[in-house]
């Protein structure tokens, strides 16, 4: 609502009308009213469903309840992350008390001594007539549809429909199929206009880009003026998707969902560690889905993470050990690594390590760094100049019990994508923001911001005397303080701003959170392995693992050894090149931002003539006076765990996730 | 001066058209030489909020929108102690097919409606009032424009209304063509400036309405009647009608009559007395065949149940409603097949597409009709019907446009079922063909 509509005739009013109204009446709740954590008796209600009872809290809506009995009410527009809407009508219940009428289950909260029947002839009827509506105009391609198999169209017709199609007209037809981006394509004949993706964009990704043209039966999804979507975030449309109607392009017509074989795996993207699901055939990984971790990424993660994986399948990959060129042995590649790298002691020395290192990987390199390698110089692919964290850190759950959010020195989308969506959560329930930061970013553009939010621009270099004069605002009174700080991307003096934080952080009662930006960033710092300003200019020899951090860097060098994936033009003509497993193929863990361990879970197997990157590095230390003779990962972890307690959750790795259960409706809430 | 096609000039019944006629009854000086703004001065200086709530209830004043709900009872919804603004929302958007009284209300008196918007206003403890018009009401948004600014000039409005120290502003919105935004939550959605889609219910306006604030939704006509009201009483009020529908209401009658126009009635005299003397009847031989008796949203009924009162109870027992009072009139030489099938055009163009039955089911069952009246109807539509009416029914859909659609057929089919099996069955139209013959 533009503000020539504000009215001055409330005249006893404070807040004036906006744009947005409030979602629910816990996030009406004035900022500073109440802390988010303060302790609430948890009220039970108890309600019959089919009937069976059952207790939930106060608020629960019918459809979380029947998930708690293993009861299915089908849904397409209820998302467990979405406000409720009642728009596709799937869920029709029966309610008592209530009128003699179906109701939507996605829409009404739990009340004690209801009596909900899923199996009344009137609720399974009002279901089969919403799915036979779903399916007048609907193609019906499922042979051809990326969805099929997967599809909860395909299962909810196949359980809750009638037996019987009654459609015998044309359906109707639109262009198809649209290019919402690169990667995603739309079908607008599959759409069954659940709004979810639209919805998602609104009220997750704070992104205008997608939204819902015309009306009525011509109603369709579209991207707004039909501009492509740029947005990081655009991937997660894809999980939401209850049918076919928004396809990766990057996957589309790949394969058939059951002939994949899957893995619960964890990204390699950044820092945020967002938990991933690896889809593999025949030896290719051909889909990387979400897998809901509501301690970390909130049942999101990002494009890098999403459609960034077609190298593992590139047919270029070095799969053979070279020499001046030629391919050769493993024993004749490590033994010219050796010779060539012996030369150069200390800081003649340079190793260049990629961001996804692995926990694992991490502390046999610090072994090298110990002893041949003392005093070699460091670089890996793009790190934040942050020191290691001093004392403990900000979960990134805890983000949404914080009444105040400080966001310093860095682009959360950019740096930490996953974390960003966390705070955009955080403020629209509620939660004050303060950004210090030079530009207009995405955070800028929230529901409320001009009521919820202080973006503070310093100059450069000027953030630490920002925080400096932020410390006393009384917005920072009102409740638990989250403070997340990155290093400026060089526009600040890192050990100042970092130094100006803590202070910030203990003046105002804060708890920080380092925004980490490589990979396993953290990790890497706990093993000791990196620590000092990166900076590998005029070394003698390098070890180039990963892609090269830049041309310069290698060419001064009288010696390059690359161990990649790809041999690259920036590597120029490296003397030695081992070929390197991708993420997909990795055993291993990371550290993430917040200090979390997580576990690699390999999609694909490393087949000769590839090495594990663990059992390469114990060879070349043996090699190089080392001794490692390791028999497995186990055994590295067990010996990091002891040496690192940073490290420690490594002596215990959890199983591997199962198998993905056909549950359609996800996993009950409590 | 507006032409008037309806009721005007005292009568025992005319409660709000009894000055309709008045030479310049729509300006502030017209308006306030039969009376006006008596009413908004009596409340602002002597009476509670709670004691116009009272009187508005003992009148029994029920909503003339369509779902007929005690007013009183709407605003008690409105939470007392609600520390930040509430809004009353006047829904002028009169979209119903069939339907002209709020036009005729804002085009003769548009004070009496500002006074009772006023009214309205400190009832539920409001400074603030929208109305929500329909945009191609031109000639009523210019008048009701002109209204309030000659009110808010005059000091009946503004900071400080009647002199009394309560503050009362009152904007107009227009709408931009939509019929759903005469529902009441997509008219919040796109006073709010979005997409205009009904919300999911509840929470329920009176505690989350317009931008999240508790809201009280009225009609043009619910609300003109406020001025009467406290000015004689609600018990006054109480004594036109019948036990449970109070009051009197304007029906717009349309169709085949020889005198369309918006008549004022007490509630409880019959279609008959509506339809065959106060709008003269259907042409010269000919009979009402049917007859849509609150807007096309109402099922039909037969021409045989002219007889049946106008208050909202005794239409619910003949299985219709009182709906927005808009008497469409249909006579023999018309085919109920066709009717319904342009009925139905209505409802699945206006379909704003957010809830599936509706979004599918209008569209679907046009193209049904247009398939049987092409000739190529079957048994299977006959049935196709039933089962589109069903999915349509009692409540699937998200608001009440999907349930209008579905009476559409439903009622039009169970009351002229031979005329579908014609169709359906037969491919032939007896009305068509009588007519053929006729000329």
């Amino acid at each position: 609502m533009p503000d020539r509509q504000r009215q001055p005739g409330d005249l006893n009013e404070q807040s004036p009308p906006s744009g947005e109204a409030p979602k629910s009446t816990a996030e009406a709740a004035a900022p500073g009213n109440k802390p988010a954590d303060a302790p609430r008796p948890p009220e039970e209600l108890t309600l019959t469903i089919d009937g069976h009872e059952v207790k939930v809290p106060k608020g629960t809506l019918l459809v979380e309840a029947a998930k708690r009995l293993g009861i299915e009410i089908p849904v397409f527009c209820y998302h467990h992350k979405l406000d409720p809407v009642g728009a596709c009508r799937l869920c029709l219940v029966e309610i008592a008390p209530g009128p003699p009428k179906p109701q939507t289950a996605c829409t009404t909260p739990a009340a004690d001594g209801m009596v909900v029947q899923t199996q009344s002839p009137l609720a399974v009827g009002a279901r089969a007539d919403i799915l036979e509506f779903e399916l007048v105009n609907h193609p019906l391609d499922c042979p051809v549809c990326d969805k099929g198999g997967e599809c909860p169209l395909q299962d909810y017709t196949f359980r809750h429909a009638y037996p019987v199609s009654r459609i015998d007209q044309p359906r109707l037809h639109f262009k198809k199929p649209i290019p919402l981006s690169p990667n995603i394509a739309l079908d607008r004949e599959r759409c069954v206009l659940c709004y979810r993706c639209t919805r998602y964009y609104d009220e997750i990704a704070w992104e205008q880009e997608l939204t819902v043209g015309q009306r009525g039966v011509e109603s369709y999804i579209t991207s707004e003026f039909e501009q492509p979507l740029t947005s990081v975030f655009s991937g997660n449309i894809l999980d939401l998707c209850p049918v076919g109607a928004l396809t990766s392009r990057v996957w589309r017509f790949e394969s058939r969902p059951w002939d994949m074989n899957h893995q619960g795996s964890i990204c390699s993207k950044c820092a945020v560690g967002c938990n991933v699901t690896l889809w593999e055939r025949r030896r290719q990984l051909v889909r990387v889905t979400s897998r809901e971790n509501d301690d970390i990424d909130d049942g999101w993660f990002c494009d890098r993470g999403r459609f960034d994986y077609t190298h593992v399948n590139d047919p270029d990959r070095v799969r053979l050990p070279k020499v001046g060129g030629r391919d050769t042995s493993w024993d004749e590649a490590l033994d010219a690594l050796v010779a060539g790298l012996q030369g150069a002691r200390g800081d003649r020395l340079g190793v260049a390590i990629p961001q996804d290192i692995t926990n694992e990987e991490a502390f046999l390199l610090s072994r090298l760094l110990k002893g041949p390698w003392r005093g070699a110089r460091i670089g890996m692919q793009n790190r934040s100049s942050l020191p290691p964290p001093d004392g403990a850190t900000l979960m990134i759950k805890d983000l949404e019990k914080a009444r105040v959010i400080v966001v310093i020195a860095s682009d959360t989308r950019d740096d930490v994508p996953i974390v960003n969506l966390r705070i955009k959560k955080a403020v629209r329930r509620g939660a004050r923001l303060v950004v210090v930061h030079p530009s207009e970013l995405d955070l800028d553009r929230g529901p409320n911001t001009a009521r919820n939010t202080l973006h503070i621009r310093p100059a450069e270099g000027g953030t630490p005397q920002a925080l400096r004069d932020l410390a006393g605002n009384d917005v920072l009174k009102e409740g638990p303080v989250a403070i997340l700080y990155g290093d400026g991307r060089g526009r600040e003096d890192v050990s100042v701003l970092v130094k100006a934080v803590a202070e910030f952080a203990a003046a105002v009662g804060g708890e920080v959170m380092p925004l980490y930006r490589a990979t396993n960033e953290r990790g890497a710092l706990a093993a000791g392995v990196v620590g000092a300003p990166d900076d590998l200019s005029g070394v003698e020899a390098i070890f180039c693992w990963g892609p090269p951090p830049s041309p310069e860097g290698l060419r001064g060098a009288r010696f390059v050894a690359a161990w990649d994936n790809f041999l690259r033009p920036e590597h120029g003509e490296p003397a030695v090149v081992i070929p390197d497993v991708s993420f997909a193929e990795k055993q291993g863990s990371y550290t993430n931002l917040e200090g979390r361990v997580q576990f690699l879970r390999p999609v694909i197997p490393v087949e000769p003539p590839l090495r594990e990157s663990w059992e390469l590095l114990s060879e070349l230390s043996t090699r190089l006076g080392v001794p490692t003779d390791y028999l497995g990962i186990h055994h590295v972890q067990r010996d990091a765990a002891e040496a690192v307690p940073a490290l420690r959750d490594l002596a215990d790795p959890p199983p591997p996730a199962g198998p993905m259960r056909a549950t359609l409706i996800g996993p009950a809430r409590p | 001066m507006p032409e008037l096609r309806g009721s005007h000039g005292p009568a025992r019944h005319h409660l709000l058209t009894q000055h309709f006629g008045t030479a310049d009854l729509h300006t502030l000086r017209g308006y306030e030489s039969t009376g006006g703004y008596s009413a908004l001065k009596k409340v602002l200086s002597g009476m509670s909020p709670e004691q116009v709530t009272e009187e508005v209830k003992v009148s029994g004043l029920r909503g003339r929108g369509g779902a007929g709900f005690p007013t009183a009872t709407k605003w008690s919804f409105v939470p007392k102690d609600h520390p930040g603004p509430k809004y009353i929302v006047c829904n002028a958007d009169e979209s119903e097919p069939g339907t002209s009284k709020d036009r005729y209300l804002m085009e003769n008196s548009p004070h009496m409606l500002v006074e009772g918007i006023a009214i309205a206003c400190y009832a539920i403890g409001s400074h603030q009032a929208w109305i929500y018009i329909r945009g191609e009401y031109d000639e009523p948004y210019q008048l009701v424009r002109t209204a309030i600014a000659e009110a808010t000039a005059a000091g009946r409005l503004g900071p400080d209304a009647m002199g009394a120290g309560y503050a009362i502003d009152i904007r107009l919105y227009r709408g931009h063509g939509a019929y759903i935004c005469g529902e009441e939550t997509a008219l919040l959605e796109s006073l709010e400036g979005r997409r205009a889609q009904p919300r999911s219910r509840p929470p329920f306006p009176a505690v989350k309405g317009a931008w999240g604030k508790p809201t009280a939704l009225n009609n043009v006509e619910t609300l003109s009647n406020l001025p009467w009201i406290v000015n004689n009483g609600g018990a006054a009020y109480a004594a036109f009608g019948t036990e449970k529908s109070k009051g009197t209401r304007l029906l717009s009658v349309s169709g085949n009559v020889q005198k369309p126009g918006v008549y004022e009635v007490e509630l409880g005299v019959s279609f008959r007395h509506v339809i065959m003397e106060l709008a003269g009847g259907p042409p010269a031989g000919r009979q009402v065949k049917l007859f849509w008796p609150g807007g096309s949203s109402a099922p039909v009924l037969p021409g045989d149940m002219l007889d049946t009162a106008t208050d909202m109870e005794s239409l619910q027992a003949a299985g219709s409603m009182g709906g927005s009072g808009g008497v469409v009139v249909m006579d023999d030489r018309f085919c109920v097949v066709r009717a319904a099938h342009r009925v139905l055009k209505f409802y699945a163009y206006e379909s704003c597409g957010k809830c599936t039955p509706c979004r599918v089911g209008g569209n679907w069952a046009v193209r049904t009709y247009e398939r049987v009246l092409a000739g190529e109807g079957s048994a299977a539509d006959l049935r196709l019907f039933d089962r589109i009416q069903a999915g349509l029914a009692s409540g699937k859909c998200l608001c009440g446009l999907g349930d209008a659609a579905g009476w559409v057929i439903e009622s039009t089919l169970n009351r002229f079922r031979g005329e579908y099996e014609e169709h359906c069955l037969h491919n032939t139209c007896s009305v068509a063909e009588r007519e053929l013959a006729h000329a």
